[in-house]
């Protein structure tokens, strides 16, 4: 289970408050969408539970399983099975991703005491998963994002996603950006995924990737705060009367 | 009124009395050390006062006492770096070839054997191309390489050949305080091939100076790989020169490795005397500790229609100073020339230096030359994405670092070398 509690976070560089106390329970097999406009802080609270340490947090606590991850690292979260989709994937020229990926696969298993996976089964592993993706295998070859597609990105932290098998998927804007083809293809690729012991944070803009991956909950996010939560009907009265809705609905109600 | 020192006072030139004679008697060699003695007289050991010598001290070098080389060991403690198998294996122990160490099949349309003998057995090719390339009057340690070899390897591709074995080249320094002149030619004829890899070591943390000067002269729709591999230890001192001539349609992909010294410089110089040609000059180089590494390439467009390709990436860590002068002249006939010139620094610790200096100088107006060098730290962004999914901070610096680098080695076409380097890249880096 992923508790986090009153986070509050701000930007390490200007000290700029961007979450503003937030708490969330996400439990195992549940699916929960943060919607909320531009500058609401939902990338923020991503990269926070990923720790990014562009974010200082400056109250509140996360923690996944009973254990405190704030003050673990970016690596010591992952192997926690803490994973995050990135808005934007970073290009890494020179490490090629079949690479990249063993490095990734045999860090969690070490990190649990056990071996590390043999390269063929590594390869078969990854060929099998690539296909779900509708990735071409030669992506496997090349280096990590480099000159890929934006859907092709998109696509690789989905695959990557389906390689790490993590227990909490954060999903940042993972539907910014794509076609409606690769939207499909992204989201059968984490419905695929959704199972009874894992946890996801989705974070995005708009109701559309709710369509094809449905949430059990959704929180909407405004101003560093949740304002609102309820189930997938909520993105779609949103989606219907746009977020200038609840902020009135909200100005009316103070 | 006082003027700027531009020399540094040395007795280095003493090691010209103790000049080896060449076992075979050549009035012409005599002739062209002669030269080199009295091109290096002239010009004695630059201070940084010189231009082209403002950021790297020869004020250690100028102050030691240094002896002329002696005939080093055949055989050492340590395996020799042959990296590919089935190779032509060429050893040279203080600028002399060791013919019983080296293993030299006969292959047809290849020559690889002592320079000395060849002086002789290839009498006409040596003397029409031996120094003709060497520019001794601008570089005093090219100067004193041409007044001391005795000897070296001579590799000569006859027309039409396709060297299919790699041709490697180990040389070693041995013997303290010693200076040491490997001298090498490479004369591939008109349409002939090859790959050849020239690596030079030392017999442990021995406090040699090495002056090594390659001239490699490509003819007329010849395609030749080399690469340079400088991997000595960081107790010696080594300063190079390598100069290089196409002729038209012709291919010479030069790589520069340099990952050791304590002070080291390579000037590497490249020309095209004929069109549609196609030259890489490429470098790696790695510096840590204290080092001084310094690569100066010019690179001379002096007809049309030819395409240089350069790319030099520098990761510098400690406290160590990493040099990188780019030229290149784009001669007024040059039109329809292609050139580009990148030049990459990482620099891993606030005290390490970085003196970059891209230099085109372009006469011609119909072509197309781009630089670029920029200097960086690690990438935030990079190490987060990779710590993101599990690997540990300093693994993903590793990665990164050697990513880094690894651009220019993959340029490299021969897997046992690009994976040989590769590996000790990591070895030093870590």
């Amino acid at each position: 289970m992923l508790e986090i509690k009153d986070l509050r976070a701000s930007v390490e560089e200007d000290g700029k408050e961007i979450l503003k106390g937030i708490s969330l329970t996400v439990k195992p097999g549940e699916v929960h969408a943060i919607m909320g406009p531009n500058g609401s802080g939902k990338s923020t609270l991503a990269n926070v539970i990923a720790g990014r340490d562009d974010y200082e947090v400056t109250g509140g606590s996360i923690s996944l399983n009973g254990e405190d991850i704030l003050e673990m690292d970016p690596d010591e979260r992952a192997h926690e099975g803490v994973f995050m989709a990135f808005q934007y994937p970073v290009e890494i020229p020179g490490v090629s991703n079949t690479y990249f990926l063993r490095a990734a696969v045999n860090a969690r298993l070490k990190a649990k005491g056990k071996d590390e996976i043999d390269a063929m089964s590594f390869m078969k592993m990854i060929r099998d998963k690539i296909k779900l993706l509708d990735l071409p295998q030669e992506l496997l070859s090349r280096s990590v994002n480099e000159g890929f597609s934006g859907g092709e990105k998109k696509r690789n932290e989905i695959f990557q996603m389906a390689v790490l098998e993590p227990e909490v998927c954060v999903l940042d804007e993972t539907d910014s950006g794509l076609d409606i083809d690769a939207l499909k293809t992204v989201s059968d690729g984490v419905n695929a995924l959704r199972s009874p012991d894992r946890m996801f944070v989705v974070v995005t803009h708009y109701q559309r990737l709710l369509e094809h991956i449905v949430p059990d909950f959704v929180h909407i996010l405004m101003d560093g705060k949740i304002v609102k939560s309820g189930g997938k009907e909520l993105a779609l009265e949103l989606e219907k009367h746009g977020y200038g809705w609840l902020e009135e609905e909200l100005a009316a109600s103070n | 009124m006082s003027s700027a020192v531009l020399t540094y006072p040395s007795d280095i030139s003493s090691v010209l009395d103790a000049a080896k004679p060449v076992t075979v008697p050549s009035p012409w060699l005599d002739d062209l050390r002669a030269k080199g003695r009295e091109s290096f007289l002239e010009q004695g050991l630059p201070t940084m006062k010189q231009e082209e010598w403002k950021y790297l001290s020869l004020r250690d070098i100028a102050s030691r006492s240094w002896s002329a080389s002696e005939p080093g060991p055949a055989v050492f403690d340590f395996d020799l770096p042959y990296v590919c198998p089935g190779s032509i294996r060429v050893q040279i122990v203080n600028g002399q070839f060791d013919r019983n160490a080296s293993q030299v099949p006969a292959v047809k349309g290849l020559y690889v054997g002592s320079l000395a003998s060849a002086l002789s057995d290839h009498k006409a090719i040596v003397e029409e191309h031996l120094g003709s390339l060497a520019s001794i009057d601008s570089h005093p340690f090219a100067a004193l390489n041409t007044a001391l070899f005795h000897d070296g390897v001579f590799i000569y591709l006859s027309r039409a050949a396709m060297i299919e074995p790699i041709i490697e080249i180990v040389h070693v320094a041995c013997g303290s305080d010693q200076v040491s002149a490997p001298r090498v030619l490479v004369v591939a004829e008109e349409g002939a091939s090859a790959k050849i890899v020239e690596r030079y070591i030392t017999d442990g943390e021995t406090t040699s100076l090495t002056i090594p000067v390659t001239e490699a002269v490509i003819a007329q729709n010849a395609c030749v790989e080399h690469i340079r591999v400088q991997d000595e230890s960081t107790e010696a001192c080594h300063i190079g020169l390598w100069e290089s001539k196409q002729e038209g349609s012709s291919e010479y992909k030069a790589y520069n490795v340099a990952f050791g010294g304590k002070v080291a410089r390579l000037d590497q110089n490249m020309s095209f005397t004929g069109e549609h040609s196609v030259a890489r000059l490429d470098g790696v180089t790695a510096a840590g500790g204290t080092q001084i590494i310094d690569n100066h390439t010019r690179l001379d467009h002096a007809v049309p229609n030819c395409n240089s390709f350069e790319i030099y990436k520098q990761v510098v860590d400690g406290k160590a100073t990493v040099v990188f002068n780019g030229k290149i002249f784009v001669h007024l006939d040059a039109q329809k020339t292609d050139a580009v010139q990148t030049n990459q620094t990482l620099l891993l610790s606030p005290d390490a230096t970085i003196n970059s200096k891209p230099q085109l100088e372009i006469f011609a107006d119909d072509v197309k030359c781009t630089h670029g060098a920029t200097v960086g730290q690690l990438e935030k962004d990079q190490l987060f994405y990779l710590m993101q999914r599990g690997i540990n901070r300093e693994e993903a610096e590793g990665l990164l670092v050697y990513a880094f680098a690894a651009e220019v080695l993959e340029l490299i076409s021969i897997d046992e070398v690009r994976d040989d380097l590769e590996a000790r890249l990591y070895l030093k880096l870590n």
